[in-house]
């Protein structure tokens, strides 16, 4: 939950470095502006003096003031309050991209279409030639087709897209992602995190049970699936159950 | 902690997208009917694209919950990336064509054309940055066939320019992108969402100069202005249990704002 105490000294730091180039701005003015004043009027040597006490006597008087505010509430706060604001700094999330105008002017575009092959030269073919069946054929002699191209293709994006915004449906995506890659231990991982976040999602049990067991830890799994059966009676599930009964007995 | 004034109104701001939550906004409005009407046409696909939170799948859900009422819809918010996995639950969601087996793409069309609908059903297609070119040609081939009509959603990243890609230069892609709002959509959006909940006496609180701020730090996004209303409403959750009289109810406090904002993310600090 939040921890108000340390959001609340945040905020002061934060407040503190946002309106340290201010007061240092404002500083910096009145040096200029003082050593200016000396040299143009050599001979009024007063004036920079009278300042220096004017200043010297603000300082004095507003540092009571806080000192006698600090004994009934938060002086510091008031202090930095007092202080305009500026723009605060907002940090830019990657994927949040400034409002720039959108790429998408075909001449931007244009060039990288002409750099790319048109992909698949048999499958425009299809629809006018219906009843011989290439599509099949295709697939399995490129199974990586079925996959993706690596170009669009990034999981640890979507992972990083679902850490941002906690989202099943991608989380469930990555899971089976990493469950049809071997790579049961993620899937295991991810598969646990959906069902945190939502526990009724079929699939993501059984991506999870399943990956139990490919991990070899089937007793676990069996429990896991019984705990889903009795929430949910879901088909699937059982029959995974039965399966796996019966190995153990074989 | 639970009969706080802020709890219900911090709920209300789950990042969750659920159609009767959808809330009516101007500009997303006539965005809405276009695309009712684009979705009657014949022979064009639709491409809803725009930046993460900025509201597709909102508007995804709530096309198919508006149109599911009068005609034949399907939506896959999971993407299904495996093809023939894909025209099979295609088949049996549209066709009631029950098949453990792979189907190919002219099974798939001969399957449509026996089967006759009043109206070409549409399927809705969220997240379909996930699903490969080879796929992507498919569905086209499908949507030339006039077998089917798709809704797609695109999430438009930084680094990446999806909608350049050669499947989506093509004439019968239809695009419309999804913005950020601007302050007043913000308003209008917060303000709505607080007061279809009658939540009154918080929407109150907000006056223009929150409201410009909120708009400040979240860019208008929606996800962010999620994200940031309901730490702000936590933080005054905890407020209004430990030092009630530190809270205003004729404005937000601008420290408090900041202060759910460096707790989101949103001001570094
Ligand atoms: N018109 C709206 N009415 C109500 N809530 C909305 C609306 N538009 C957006 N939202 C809210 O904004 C949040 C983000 O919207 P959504 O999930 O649709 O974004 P998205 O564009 O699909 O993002 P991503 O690219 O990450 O998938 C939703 O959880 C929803 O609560
Ligand atoms: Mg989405």
């Amino acid at each position: 939950m939040l921890d108000i105490p340390s959001l609340e000294q945040r905020w002061l730091k934060y407040k503190i470095k946002r309106s340290l180039p201010y007061l240092l701005t404002v500083v910096g003015t009145i040096i200029v502006v003082i050593t200016l004043n000396y040299f143009l009027n050599p001979d009024k040597v007063s004036i920079p003096l009278t300042i220096k006490k004017e200043v010297n006597q603000s300082k004095e008087g507003s540092k009571t003031s806080i000192h006698d505010e600090a004994m009934v509430l938060e002086p510091s706060m008031q202090f930095i309050q007092s202080i305009p604001v500026t723009a605060p700094d907002i940090t830019t999330p990657e994927v949040n991209t400034p409002a720039k105008p959108l790429p998408v002017t075909p001449k931007k575009i244009l060039p990288v279409q002409k750099n790319i092959p048109s992909p698949l030269p048999i499958i425009k073919n299809v629809p006018n030639t219906i009843p011989t069946p290439p599509m099949p054929k295709l697939i399995q002699s490129n199974p990586n087709s079925i996959k993706r191209d690596s170009a669009t293709f990034n999981i640890h994006e979507i992972e990083d897209r679902f850490t941002n915004n906690s989202n099943p449906h991608l989380g469930l995506y990555i899971a089976r992602y990493h469950y049809d890659n071997g790579n049961y231990s993620e899937a295991y991982n991810y598969a646990l995190k959906t069902n945190a976040i939502n526990n009724t999602i079929e699939e993501s049990w059984l991506i999870f049970t399943k990956s139990l067991i490919k991990l070899g830890k089937t007793d676990q799994a069996k429990k896991t699936l019984q705990l889903y059966i009795s929430q949910s009676d879901s088909e699937e599930a059982k029959n995974l159950l039965n399966s796996l009964n019966k190995e153990g007995t074989k | 902690m639970e009969h706080s004034l802020f709890s219900k109104p911090r709920d209300l701001f789950l990042d969750i997208v659920n159609p009767r939550d959808y809330v009516q906004i101007d500009s997303v409005s006539h965005m809405y009917q276009n695309l009712k009407t684009s979705v009657q046409k014949p022979l064009k696909m639709i491409l809803l694209y725009g930046k993460p939170g900025t509201g597709k799948s909102m508007l995804l859900h709530k096309l198919h919950h508006d149109l599911s009422k009068h005609q034949k819809v399907f939506m896959i918010d999971i993407p299904i990336i495996d093809e023939s996995d894909f025209l099979r639950v295609l088949a049996q969601k549209i066709y009631s064509y029950v098949n453990r087996e792979a189907i190919t793409l002219t099974d798939f069309l001969e399957l449509a054309s026996a089967v006759n609908y009043a109206q070409t059903p549409i399927v809705l297609l969220d997240e379909a940055q996930l699903y490969s070119t080879l796929l992507m040609e498919k569905i086209r081939l499908i949507s030339d066939a006039r077998a089917l009509k798709f809704v797609i959603t695109l999430h438009k990243t930084q680094d990446e320019d999806i909608i350049a890609k050669e499947h989506f230069q093509t004439r019968i892609w239809e695009s419309i992108e999804l913005k950020n709002a601007s302050p007043e959509e913000l308003k209008v959006y917060i303000q709505k969402k607080l007061l279809k909940a009658n939540c009154f006496d918080v929407a109150n609180m907000f006056n223009d100069k929150n409201i410009q701020l909120i708009s400040k730090l979240t860019r208008g996004n929606y996800r962010d202005a999620n994200k940031l209303m309901f730490s702000l409403f936590s933080l005054y959750a905890w407020y209004e249990e430990k030092y009630p009289s530190k809270i205003k109810y004729n404005a937000l406090k601008t420290k408090w704002i900041e202060m759910a904002a460096i707790h989101t993310g949103l001001i570094r600090a």
